[in-house]
């Protein structure tokens, strides 16, 4: 209370706290704005000498909570709001079994989350445990070029490959970069994978019955698939939803059929400049576009449909198919618990040529190589990634663990995606990557065809320029 | 007659402009009494099983208890913070002449257009070396950095507002206090700031309203949730991928309910700043 104002009592009985009054205050500050005006009434009502009162208590009361005599935690930061409860549940436990305290503390949305991250690695303020949001390998390799990110490469060979070998082997490789890599980045794994997730369609398994398909196949080839676009709109159903509104999902759909189509090598020698955009194989693939956009499949306006639209008009049995990732397994759930469906890959262009699917590590902790807990963080990741552990995170969270012993025994839908994620690609997994002004024009592009503004002629001339401009800049 | 007819004419036509503004609020109060599955299959206005749990489901799953008692507490310092500050800035930009106080002036109001997300970084690193960024122990300081440059961010905001209505305050009333012994704070104190209660009004609820909402600095420069505010227990309901939107519609029509409180009792003072020309700048 010394930042007060001493106030006189009327009897000059000076600072005596125990009768100073609203009265004696008001007094104190009148005097010292000077004499009052005749006999106004005074403007200082009782109300804003409460208001001052009320201020200078409630900042002082703020500083005088007990300090806590509890040991300082790990603190672990990640996005992840919507696991709240099961992370404070496991964090008890840890503190139980090992007597160290762990504090997860979640920020989201994710933006926010990422600014936040920046900033405190710009000040060496990061937590013990936090995460690389971004999807793509520069960033990862960024913050460990800036030493934010411990290897764990000589914990997780430790032991015959004891720690690594629980993982599935996609989700560890997103966290994981190989010799030669371009960032000039130490080989080794610098993430721990939580849960594994990929993307496929879902079909609701009545509505495709109506469209005279297996409903326990599904369309099995893409020509099948994009047949249906005109006897789902006979029947005043929505074929496709799906949130390209949201660049990446057209992004993953694109990738998948990319690599199908290609392969990885000659995806990885367009990014490197070796193939063009303008090439036969690429024309194909922006020709799908158009050609989901012409065969009447898709919901109406599908660029400007988020995700959370998408999954509404999924769950309330209007689309056939919704092209949605493994959390869509727990979306579903909650806003139709009756909803029938299955889940299948996409369907391939080829048949003979392998099907694959965008996907990984769901969530990903990366240790802070700065922190001086930094051994303590590596013991509560092997524990929280241990089977017991995963197990309990996936019933409380209905995600596909990240540790392959943890993930038999799922419920059948989850099973399904568990099954295909041999078969997962992502970004990170490219040697070499494409430049994200010309990715940026690639999901957009795509969109201009959807909508019918571009062919995809038009879309591969312009990525081509783009691409020899952006080249262009980065030659000294 | 014909004074009637402009009359209900003119309701006619502010009627769609009122269902417009009202219907969201009718939805979200409508919608936190359903359930995650009707929410999305039933559209009635009255759900036939109103589910009012979600109330005390919000309350504790969200833990509104904390987050309300910090809001209210960032809110009325900020309010009052800027309320002051701005008032006596105003004042003194309204009355005294100083050399480079147009330029001054100008400068000041043209922070107005930084938004506090586009200074993050540079925010944290000052916060951080001024020991304002919540590590883990104490209270005050990262309550600190959270209010401070909320204050600092409303304030140009409060100066625009309060400055064009102390000029028009007639100069003969200071005179006259100053011929009755009144200092230059005194004059503020007894004349200005009375006379400016509507424009006071007017600063103390838009404030008020951006301060009650804020989030994103909190999470900037907060990491317990003991010292977060009550926007961050809306987030307990709005995962990545998950949202239970009759939990979020009940928790955000709790934290409306202040903010229409302060509405309702200082709603004379906001017309009356607002017909007074306090929001002409």
């Amino acid at each position: 209370m010394t930042g007060l104002p001493v106030a006189h009592s009327k009897n000059g009985g000076g600072s005596r706290l125990n009768k100073f009054s609203i009265a004696d205050l008001r007094l104190s500050i009148e005097k010292w704005l000077g004499p009052s005006i005749g006999n106004r009434q005074s403007a200082i009502g009782n109300t804003g000498v409460l208001a001052v009162v009320f201020f200078i208590i409630s900042s002082g009361l703020s500083g005088c909570a007990p300090q806590s005599s509890e040991p300082t935690p790990l603190r672990v930061w990640h996005s992840l709001t919507d696991r709240e409860g099961a992370f404070h549940q496991l964090a008890s436990r840890y503190q139980k079994e090992t007597g160290i305290a762990v504090r997860f503390e979640l920020y989201a949305p994710t933006d926010i989350y990422e600014q936040k991250v920046r900033s405190a690695a710009q000040i060496d303020g990061l937590p013990e445990i936090y995460s690389v949001m971004s999807g793509e390998m520069r960033e990862l390799a960024s913050f460990i070029q800036a030493g934010h990110v411990l290897s764990l490469e000589e914990t997780m060979s430790r032991n015959s490959d004891a720690w690594r070998s629980i993982f599935f082997p996609r989700a560890l490789a997103v966290n994981t970069l190989r010799p030669g890599n371009p960032f000039n980045v130490p080989p080794g794994v610098y993430g721990v994978p939580l849960d594994v997730m990929n993307v496929q369609i879902f079909y609701n398994k009545k509505l495709l019955a109506a469209l005279g398909v297996d409903p326990l196949k599904g369309p099995a080839t893409w020509a099948e698939f994009i047949a249906l676009g005109k006897s789902a709109k006979q029947q005043g159903l929505i074929g496709l939803v799906s949130g390209w509104a949201e660049l990446w999902m057209i992004d993953c759909f694109a990738s998948n059929y990319a690599i199908h189509l290609m392969g990885m090598d000659k995806v990885e020698a367009t990014y490197q400049g070796e193939v063009l955009y303008t090439d036969s194989d690429w024309l194909k693939i922006f020709s799908l576009f158009a050609q989901l956009r012409d065969s009447g499949l898709l919901a109406e306006g599908i660029v400007s449909l988020g995700n959370k639209q998408a999954e509404q008009l999924f769950a309330n049995e209007r689309a056939v198919f919704a092209f949605n990732g493994t959390w869509g397994v727990n979306v579903y759930k909650g806003m139709n618990p009756d909803l029938d469906y299955g889940v299948m890959m996409p369907p391939p262009f080829i048949h003979s040529r392998p099907m694959v699917t965008w996907g990984g590590a769901g969530a990903s902790f990366v240790v802070n190589a700065k922190a001086p807990r930094r051994e303590e963080a590596v013991a509560f990741l092997q524990w929280l990634t241990a089977e017991p552990q995963q197990r309990q995170l996936t019933e409380a969270t209905q995600n596909i663990p990240a540790n392959r012993l943890a993930a038999s025994g799922l419920p059948e839908k989850l099973a399904a995606f568990a099954d295909d994620m041999d078969a997962t690609v992502h970004p990170r997994l490219f040697s070499v990557q494409e430049g994200p002004t010309v990715i940026e024009a690639f999901d957009k592009g795509i969109q201009s065809i959807l909508i019918g503004e571009a062919t995809p002629e038009e879309i591969a001339q312009h990525l081509e320029q783009l691409k020899r401009r952006e080249a262009s800049l980065h030659i000294p | 007659m014909h004074q009637w007819a402009a009359y209900s004419g003119w309701h006619v036509l502010c009627l769609p402009v009122a269902i417009s503004c009202l219907f969201p609020l009718v939805w979200m109060i409508s919608s936190s009494l359903k359930t995650q599955q009707t929410v999305f299959t039933d559209y009635s206005v009255l759900p036939a099983h109103p589910h009012f749990n979600n109330y005390l489901v919000a309350w504790t799953q969200g833990r509104f208890g904390i987050y309300f008692l910090n809001s209210l507490f960032y809110s009325a310092v900020v309010v009052v913070g800027i309320v002051s500050l701005s008032a006596i800035t105003a004042y003194a930009f309204s009355r005294f002449s100083f050399r480079g106080s147009g330029f001054l002036y100008r400068v000041l109001l043209s922070t107005m257009l930084i938004p506090i997300p586009g200074s993050f970084v540079a925010l944290y690193i000052l916060l951080n070396s001024l020991h304002l960024i919540d590590t883990g122990s104490g209270g005050l300081l990262p309550r600190l950095g959270y209010v401070l440059p909320q204050i600092n961010a409303g304030l140009p905001f409060g100066v625009f507002i309060l400055k064009p209505f102390f000029d028009k305050i007639p100069k003969e009333l200071e005179e006259s206090a100053k011929v009755d012994g009144c200092g230059a704070l005194g004059v503020f104190w007894h004349i200005m700031l009375p006379l400016a209660r509507p424009a006071l009004g007017v600063v103390a609820l838009l404030t008020s309203l951006s301060a009650w909402n804020e989030f994103l600095l909190a999470y900037l420069v907060f990491s317990r949730h003991e010292l977060m505010p009550l926007q961050r227990g809306l987030l307990a309901f709005h995962g990545t991928h998950l949202t239970d939107y009759p939990l979020l519609m009940a928790g955000m029509v709790i934290s409306i309910v202040p903010i229409v409180v302060i509405y309702l009792v200082m709603q004379r003072n906001i017309i009356q700043g607002i017909t007074a020309g306090a929001l002409k700048g």
